[in-house]
């Protein structure tokens, strides 16, 4: 064959070889800091620690209380298992000489109703309050839970599955709890997850932990043997891909 | 459109006509002459300058570039986006015309390189739904963009093939090159805005699947004037 008839030929084969689809593979990825300015409410039951019961209800009042939005941007807010984040709708924020205050109020029956006040900053975007509720008549005096013991840093990076949407990730930026797996404990503060990412100082080698999130109405859990110092954990986070 | 395909096809057949007329198998030395090309084709527009070092091989020196600029050809799967892509190619090259055969002097083997001064691709995808995040309905801002780029800046070896003599018999021929560059391994990239910071973590996905993208084809027709014999 000659040299004309070939090189064509040759040509089009090693064009053709690189056909690979660029986005082949490729997931978006959506990160879920929409609300700056967050509050995380933890409601429990003041004499046991345990969360609050099922039927606890909270209400926001005051002047901002309408831009107040549940962590996943839901303005129906509930607490779930005694949990729910709530924060500032994107366009109000906070300024220096004027910070944004509400009022929760907590009611639940058999409990005496409680109340908190919530302030948001400039310099505080995440804050964790925790309201105790008491039992009507009760004079058992409030539990207080020590503070979990310190030990070496562990990091974790969690990334949020859509079940219904393979091709999207999720970063989730949350407040999550931990205990200990079997334990009868009530789920301890952790931290606040920042884009999938957080560092801690709060988990032991060799423990197995359940860890929890409460977003959109919803609690995901997922559990980890701590045996390294750092962990790559997938959570199924549906409330996160409603789009 | 009947303007465009009017001009089509007046091109295509002067390229018939020049390419019958330079066809024909008498072998003139190819030594000493030189012409000035113009080209247009896959590489953009570009000028050569040729030069013939012995009877039948010729030097060729010039440069050609690619501004391109489009929208929506490009969807990533189950992800409602609008996207704006740019493609940038610049090369300086020196490529290598040989007759291989004095009874077909209309048929050269082409081979040389270039240096891509410029040859990257950048694609935008921005969300074309809004967004609704729970009850809150963002804005662009918020959601951000997708920049997707791929670099393949560097030197590249080129073989091809073009069919037409080299150089014209009296003043102007046209003449057709079909060949490919070997680019270097391109480096890819994914960065984000917005809501969509995070797809950076995706480039070494981007970058497995872009890296057997190396053959750049070059199908070019060049319009030639001779202005030295030899």
């Amino acid at each position: 064959m000659s040299t004309a008839r070939i090189t064509p030929l040759v040509l089009m084969l090693l064009i053709l070889s690189a056909c690979k689809k660029p986005t082949e593979n490729i997931k978006i990825v959506v990160d879920t800091d929409v609300i700056k300015y967050t509050a995380m409410i933890n409601v429990t039951d003041a004499s046991t620690g345990a969360s609050a019961p099922a039927n606890t209800t909270i209400t926001i009042s005051g002047d901002q209380a309408s831009n107040i939005y549940e962590l996943s941007g839901k303005k129906d807010i509930r607490l779930t298992s005694g949990m729910v984040t709530i924060g500032l709708q994107p366009n109000v924020v906070p300024a220096e000489n004027n910070p944004i205050t509400i009022n929760v109020g907590i009611a639940s029956s058999g409990y005496n109703t409680a109340s908190k006040q919530i302030t948001f900053t400039t310099s505080q975007k995440q804050q964790v309050i925790n309201i105790p509720i008491t039992k009507t008549g009760s004079t058992t005096p409030p539990i207080v839970t020590p503070p979990p013991p310190v030990y070496n840093n562990t990091s974790l990076t969690f990334t949020g599955r859509c079940p219904s949407r393979t091709d999207i990730e999720i970063r989730p930026s949350v407040y999550i709890y931990f205990k200990k797996t079997g334990s009868l404990d009530a789920f301890q503060y952790l931290g606040y997850m920042d884009k999938g990412n957080i560092t801690t100082n709060l988990l032991q080698l060799n423990e197995t932990y359940d860890f929890q999130i409460v977003y959109g109405g919803d609690t995901y859990k997922v559990n980890q043997k701590i045996e390294q110092t750092s962990y790559n954990l997938t959570i199924d986070m549906p409330a996160a891909c409603n789009f | 459109m009947k303007r465009r395909s009017l001009v089509t096809f007046l091109l295509l057949g002067l390229i018939c006509k020049e390419t019958n007329a330079q066809t024909d198998s008498s072998f003139q030395s190819l030594k000493g002459q030189q012409s000035l090309q113009l080209n247009l084709g896959t590489q953009g527009i570009g000028a050569e300058y040729v030069y013939g070092v012995l009877p039948e091989l010729a030097l060729r020196g010039g440069l050609n570039f690619i501004p391109l600029k489009a929208n929506n050809v490009f969807k990533i799967s189950g992800f409602n986006s609008t996207s704006n892509l740019s493609a940038d190619f610049y090369n300086i090259h020196v490529l290598a015309d040989y007759v291989p055969a004095k009874n077909l002097s209309w048929f050269r083997v082409v081979g040389g390189f270039a240096y891509f001064l410029k040859a990257r691709g950048d694609i935008r995808v921005i969300p074309s739904d809004d967004y609704k995040y729970g009850d809150l309905v963002l804005n662009e801002d918020q959601i951000g963009y997708v920049d997707l780029t791929v670099d393949w800046k560097g030197f590249a070896p080129y073989l091809g093939i073009a069919l037409a003599h080299t150089f014209p018999k009296k003043n102007f021929n046209v003449s057709v090159d079909l060949g490919t560059y070997y680019l270097t391994k391109p480096k890819a990239d994914i960065t984000g805005t917005g809501l969509l910071e995070g797809n950076s973590s995706q480039t070494p996905q981007f970058q497995s699947n872009i890296k057997d993208y190396r053959w750049l084809p070059a199908i070019q027709v060049n319009f030639s004037y001779k202005f030295k014999n030899n």
